[in-house]
C-alpha cells in the first residue's frame, strides 16, 4: 500500500489548526463564562457567509475576505452573548437554560441562513493562491500551507492575549472565581461581550480556512461544532493548553483515518477517541497540563 | 465640608426569606479607622457585603464619597459590584476570593483595575512587597498553593491595588495563627488611607484597641453600641 506520510503529516495539521481554533472558543467560553456555546457552529456559518458576501460585493483581496469572515463571526458572537448570556447569567439553573438558548439559536440561525441564501453551498476565491508552495524538498498545497499559518499565528495571538494583557488577566479572572472578579472592578457582562466577540471571530477566521477546502452552507457549521466540541471535552473544558493538544490529536486521527480506512470512519474513530479519553481522564487532558486546581 | 467616605441610611439586607440586616445608619468621616466588632453570624461579613452589593437582596441608601450605590435591589447579586468598587471601593472579602490558578504577580496585577493604576502597578507592586514582605518570594506562586496567612495577604494587597475611597476589610485575622494575623493587622496600620477610610470587621477585639479611631458593635443585625 502506498502511503504518503507528507501528505498525512500535513492533512493532520491542517486540520489540527483548525479543530484548535474552534475548540478554543468553545474552551474558553465555557472556562470565562460557565456556558456550552451550541450556537458556535453558527458563527462558525455566518462568518463563513460574511466572507463570501466579501468576496462577492466587495473585494476579493485576502485579507478583505478574511476580515469580512472574521468580522461577521464577531458580530455573530456579539448577537449570542446578548441574547443568550447577558439575560440568564444571573438566573437560577443557568447552564441548561443556557445550552438551550444557544441550540435555538442556532437552529434559527442555520434556517435564516438557508430563507437568505438557499441550500447550494458557495465558494471562496482562492486566498493563498494555486501553486503549491515548495520548502525544501516538500510541497505544501497553498491552501492549506496559508491555513497552518493563519491558524497558527492566530492562536499565538490569542494565547499570548491571555496571557499577557489586561482582559486576558480578567477573562482567567473570571474563570476562576467570579466574585473576585467582581470585587477587583470586573465587569461580567462586558467581558463577556468581548469573549464572544473574540471566539466569533475564531471561528470566523477557522470557517474561512477550512472553506479553503470545503464550502459555505448554510449547515457548514454543524460537523466544525461537533468536531470542537469533541476536541474542547477531550482536552477538559476550559483547559487552553488542553484544547491545543487535543486538537493536534483529533486531526491526527482523522488524517490517519482518512489514509488508511477512508473517510466515513473518521467520526467514529474521533468518537472513539473521546470516549477512552474520558474513560482513562474523566476531566480531559487539560488535567495533565493545569499546574493548579482546587 | 465633603461628603463623608461612606453614608447609610436605612440598610436592610439579607439572603432569600431571610432579613440579616435591620434598618442600620451609620457615617464614616474621612480619614478614620473603624472597627466593627462583633461574633459570628450577627451580620459583619453581610453589612460588608450589602455594601458591595453581594447579598441576595438589599433595601436602603448606601452613598459612597457621596454617590448613591445602594437602593432596592432583589436577586441578581454581584451584578453591580464592578461599578461599586470602580466609585471607590476596595472590599477583601472573608475567604479571600482568590483565583486559585492565578500567580501572586497576576493577583496583584488584577487588582490595578483602572488604566492609571495599571499604568503604576510595578511601582505600586513594590510598595505592597515591603509591607507584605513574605510576598516578595512568592510572586511566581499560583496563589492556590499558598498558606492560609499567604493567602490572606495576596487578597489583602490586590485590594490596596487601586487607590480606593472606602476599604472594607473582613476579618483579617480569621484563621491564622496569633504571631501571622498581628504582622496582617500591623500591615494594615501602615497603610495610609489618605482622604479615605478603613473599615475593619474583627472578632478578636484585643487586636484593635488603641489602633482606631472608634468601634462599632455588631449584634444581631444590628449597630448596638460605639466607642
Amino acid at each position: 500500500m502506498d502511503v504518503d506520510i507528507g501528505f498525512i503529516a500535513i492533512t493532520a495539521l491542517t486540520l489540527g489548526c483548525i479543530y484548535a481554533l474552534l475548540a478554543l472558543g468553545v474552551s474558553i467560553v465555557f472556562a470565562s463564562l460557565g456556558m456550552i456555546n451550541m450556537a458556535h457552529g453558527l458563527s462558525f456559518a455566518v462568518a463563513g457567509y460574511g466572507a463570501w458576501a466579501t468576496a462577492q460585493w466587495l473585494s476579493t483581496a485576502p485579507w478583505a475576505v478574511l476580515g469580512g469572515g472574521m468580522l461577521a463571526g464577531g458580530l455573530c458572537g456579539l448577537l449570542i452573548c446578548s441574547v443568550a448570556f447577558i439575560p440568564l447569567h444571573d438566573k437560577p439553573n443557568f447552564v441548561v437554560r443556557s445550552l438551550v438558548a444557544t441550540l435555538a439559536i442556532s437552529l434559527l440561525g442555520v434556517q435564516g441562513l438557508l430563507t437568505a441564501f438557499g441550500p447550494n453551498a458557495k465558494s471562496l476565491p482562492p486566498l493563498f493562491g494555486t501553486a503549491p508552495w515548495t520548502w525544501g524538498g516538500w510541497q505544501i498545497p497553498a491552501d492549506k500551507g496559508g491555513a497552518i499559518v493563519c491558524a497558527l499565528l492566530l492562536m499565538g495571538l490569542t494565547l499570548l492575549w491571555m496571557t499577557r494583557s489586561r482582559m486576558g488577566l480578567q477573562v482567567r479572572a473570571m474563570m476562576q472565581n467570579p466574585e473576585g472578579a467582581a470585587l477587583v472592578g470586573i465587569g461580567v457582562r462586558s467581558t463577556a461581550l468581548t469573549v464572544m466577540a473574540l471566539t466569533g471571530a475564531l471561528a470566523g477566521l477557522a470557517a474561512v480556512l477550512l472553506s479553503q477546502t470545503y464550502f459555505v452552507s448554510p449547515f457548514s457549521g454543524t460537523t466544525p461544532l461537533v468536531k470542537g466540541l469533541i476536541v474542547a471535552l477531550a482536552g477538559g473544558l476550559g483547559s487552553v493548553p488542553g484544547a491545543v493538544v487535543a486538537a493536534a490529536l483529533v486531526g491526527l486521527i482523522e488524517a490517519l483515518t482518512g489514509a488508511f480506512l477512508g473517510g466515513q470512519y473518521v467520526l467514529i474513530t474521533q468518537f472513539l477517541f473521546i470516549i477512552a479519553v474520558l474513560l482513562w481522564r474523566p476531566r480531559g487532558l487539560g488535567g495533565l497540563l493545569d499546574h493548579s486546581r482546587e | 465640608m465633603s461628603a463623608p467616605v461612606l453614608q447609610v441610611r436605612g440598610l436592610s439586607a439579607g439572603y432569600g426569606p431571610l432579613t440579616v440586616l435591620h434598618d442600620l445608619d451609620f457615617t464614616v468621616q474621612a480619614g478614620e479607622r473603624v472597627a466593627l466588632i462583633g461574633l459570628n453570624g450577627h451580620g459583619k461579613s453581610t453589612l460588608f457585603r450589602a455594601i458591595s452589593g453581594l447579598t441576595d437582596w438589599q433595601r436602603g441608601s448606601v452613598q459612597l464619597g457621596g454617590r448613591e450605590v445602594g437602593g432596592q435591589r432583589s436577586g441578581s447579586p454581584g451584578r453591580h459590584t464592578h461599578r461599586i468598587v470602580r466609585a471607590g471601593l476596595a472590599h477583601m472579602p472573608q475567604g479571600d476570593a482568590i483565583f486559585p490558578g492565578l500567580t501572586v504577580a497576576q493577583h496583584l496585577d488584577c487588582g490595578a483595575y483602572t488604566s492609571a493604576a495599571w499604568r503604576q502597578r510595578r511601582q505600586r507592586q513594590e510598595e505592597l512587597l515591603c509591607v507584605f514582605e513574605p510576598l516578595r518570594k512568592l510572586l511566581a506562586s499560583p496563589v492556590g498553593t499558598l498558606s492560609g496567612g499567604e493567602r490572606r495577604m495576596v487578597s489583602l494587597a490586590r485590594g490596596l491595588m487601586t487607590p480606593a475611597k472606602l476599604y472594607l476589610v473582613d476579618e483579617p485575622s480569621l484563621g491564622l495563627a496569633p504571631k501571622i494575623s498581628r504582622a496582617v493587622v500591623d500591615a494594615l496600620m501602615q497603610i495610609d488611607v489618605g482622604q479615605g477610610a478603613m473599615v475593619i470587621a474583627e472578632q478578636n477585639l484585643a487586636l484593635l484597641s488603641g489602633r482606631v479611631n472608634r468601634t462599632l458593635g455588631m449584634h444581631a443585625g444590628q449597630l448596638k453600641g460605639s466607642a
